[in-house]
């Protein structure tokens, strides 16, 4: 009884982090995930926001049918923890997650290429529309 | 007695003869000798050129093993920009990076084979250099200097990821590197 139960809670621990990570359209193709902590410094904020405007700006319709998905979460909020560790995002992070029929095939960690490049913004917006090409191919 | 006389004449003659030869040969190898040099070029000439040349020579040498021995050891130079209002993250990158050097880099910070500098970019004082590693905000820099080249790594997204919350993460991540580097 003890072992059923016991694979009952595992089996709903994990159904909650899939749904919680794999919510997930067939369509969607790409993961665009931004973390961040609560105190927040200029560069981190222009990353999220230059994200945003290129990804509104070019992937208008893709965002729309959610053939790329973007979301942002505080790594310090409880509810983020476990999307954090699987990302080991525990400052400001900067992922795209390649999906095929549903199912995660690659994760890209572009943080350092991010802060590197934010500060010339069509340098940086020119390297993630490139990668973001890349993984809706 | 006749034989006698001409034989002294003749020894005579020979004395004589030989007297002028040698007191004339002589002073012309010295006139030649001092048109073609004074006296204070040759002394040069057989004196101060092997002593000039075996200094030089050890001076180069000397020069030769300092600098290959400089230019054997690779310098770390590490860089930690920020603006003047940092946040807790930038603060986070400098703390950890202290920590990293002063726990595993002590003697190599002691010897100066690692320079570590902070610097704000909001300084004029530091425009060229903020410049160079394009650092407009917070950002960590590390450069291994060898025989002239530098190579250099960008940590300033690893920092802004790991430092705050994950401290001992980017800890490893630097010290990897900086280990690589002093190879």
């Amino acid at each position: 009884m003890k072992k059923i139960l016991f694979i009952l809670f595992l089996a709903l621990t994990n159904c909650t982090l899939f749904a919680q990570t794999q919510n997930l359209n067939k369509k969607t193709k790409l993961l665009v995930y931004y973390f961040h902590i609560t105190d927040r410094c200029n560069t981190c904020r222009s990353i999220e926001a230059v994200t945003t405007k290129v990804l509104n700006e070019n992937y208008k319709n893709e965002l729309d049918s959610e053939i790329i998905v973007f979301k942002t979460f505080n790594v310090e909020y409880p509810e983020n923890k476990y999307i954090c560790e699987k990302y080991q995002a525990y400052g400001a992070t900067l992922a795209l997650t390649k999906i095929e029929f549903g199912a995660e095939v690659k994760i890209d960690d572009l943080t350092n290429f991010a802060f590197s490049k934010i500060h010339t913004e069509e340098i940086f917006t020119k390297g993630l529309m490139d990668k973001i090409n890349e993984y809706l191919k | 007695m006749k034989i006698i006389k001409k034989i002294k004449f003749t020894t005579l003659v020979i004395i004589v003869s030989i007297c002028i030869t040698s007191c004339n040969s002589t002073p012309n190898s010295l006139e030649s000798n001092l048109q073609s040099d004074s006296i204070p070029s040759i002394i040069d000439t057989l004196t101060a050129p092997i002593s000039i040349t075996d200094n030089t020579n050890i001076e180069n040498t000397e020069n030769t093993t300092a600098s290959i021995k400089k230019e054997e050891i690779p310098k770390i130079l590490i860089y930690n920009f920020h603006v003047t209002n940092r946040c807790a993250s930038c603060i986070a990158i400098e703390n950890a990076t202290k920590k990293t050097l002063d726990t595993y880099f002590k003697s190599e910070l002691d010897k100066g084979i690692i320079k570590f500098s902070i610097l704000s970019v909001d300084d004029d004082a530091n425009a060229k250099i903020a410049e160079k590693y394009q650092a407009f905000g917070s950002a960590l820099f590390v450069t291994r200097v060898f025989k002239g080249k530098e190579t250099t790594s960008d940590f300033t997204g690893d920092g802004f990821k790991y430092a705050k919350n994950k401290e001992e993460k980017f800890i490893e991540i630097l010290k990897n590197q900086i280990t690589e580097y002093l190879k």
